[in-house]
């Protein structure tokens, strides 16, 4: 049998955990835990919205097509760019060290917001015209995105080593601020090598 | 209802300047959102209507982008218009939201009449056993035989 000492212990100790239980609510006003790491994703899915299946040998006249997703752990709501554009081997892509985009037009640039903690998803679809090849150059007149015709008169030449035209579809994801009223690029992208064949 | 009347002639310049509103209009109503969920409010289902104002942005930059200028102005008061309804509700839940934290001393109040309550019941309690426990304990008496 316990002691009533014993006894004493174990009443305050029930007592002490009942007065922390009513007063996590008014805790819960003026402590905030710290949340976890804060970032964002920037992924690129195949036609099948799995990490397979990606386009590779592209020729003129067909609709290509990816999925592009977004995630938000920012710890809020965050306003996003999604900005495609294309490049063949030699032009520059964003610069991951300086964190810096590339310089190229955009093509197409999507509007997504997301509340912390959501992920966005869309399609998209391209579909090359204009495409003409010439002694170990090809170039590209214009691109479809989506519902955009734009053109881009971008040139390639015979890769020797991997043998192919190769041109490069990237997307950047861009950040809006706030305080300064605009969108900075948020050092994160993601690409897509394809080779430009003469054939369906 | 924003699309520009039949007869109208619509200029690049015209189309850049209502895309360029749209723009600005859509970056007012995320900040106006990010106000309100400071002040605590639930933003989710205005984050779903800041998302349709951004694809009927994106459809004005692309008609404006193709030489479809009619088609990008109408396109950028599509989102003008959603953005300022935005804007409006967005004030409606931070004042909502404000209004619900400066009620923190009820909260305060609730626990500290819980606690209060608790420790009463519990000296009871206490003090119930305390008596129970002795009683008990004198049962326990040694009895000597004779």
């Amino acid at each position: 049998m316990l002691s009533l000492g014993d006894c004493r212990y174990a009443f305050i100790v029930v007592g002490l955990m009942g007065v922390l239980v009513f007063n996590v609510p008014s805790l819960m006003l003026f402590v905030h835990l710290p949340g976890g790491e804060r970032f964002s994703e920037l992924y690129v899915l195949g036609p099948g919205h799995m990490a397979e299946g990606y386009p590779f040998n592209v020729s003129a006249g067909a609709d290509y097509s990816v999925f592009l997703g977004v995630g938000n752990h920012l710890g809020g709501s965050a306003s996003y760019q999604v900005v495609v554009k294309m490049r063949n081997a030699t032009e520059p892509l964003p610069n991951a060290t300086s964190g810096v985009s590339s310089p190229l037009p955009m093509l197409y640039g999507y509007e997504v917001f997301l509340a912390e903690g959501q992920t966005w998803e869309e399609a998209l679809v391209f579909r090359f015209d204009d495409v003409a090849f010439g002694v170990n150059v090809s170039s590209v007149g214009r691109i479809r995105v989506n519902d955009a015709w734009m053109n881009v008169n971008e040139t390639a030449m015979w890769d020797n080593v991997n043998g192919g035209y190769y041109y490069q579809v990237f997307v950047e994801l861009w950040l809006y601020n706030a305080p300064s009223n605009s969108f900075g690029f948020h050092n994160r992208f993601v690409s897509l090598w394809l080779n430009m064949t003469s054939f369906a | 209802m924003f699309s520009v009347p039949c007869g109208l002639t619509v200029g690049f310049e015209e189309a850049s300047v209502a895309v360029a509103d749209a723009d600005g209009a859509l970056r007012g109503a995320f900040v106006a959102v990010s106000d309100a969920e400071s002040a605590g409010a639930n933003v989710s289902g205005l984050i779903g209507r800041l998302n349709d104002a951004g694809v009927a942005l994106t459809g004005a930059r692309v008609a404006l982008a193709v030489g479809n200028y009619s088609d990008a102005v109408g396109r950028a008061g599509e989102c003008r218009g959603l953005a300022d309804g935005v804007v409006l509700d967005a004030g409606v839940l931070k004042n909502d939201a404000a209004a619900q934290a400066s009620r923190w001393w009820v909260t305060v109040l609730l626990s500290v009449a819980g606690s209060v309550v608790f420790g009463v019941v519990l000296f009871l309690v206490w003090r119930r056993f305390k008596r129970y426990y002795a009683d008990r304990l004198l049962g326990c008496r040694p009895e000597v035989a004779a």
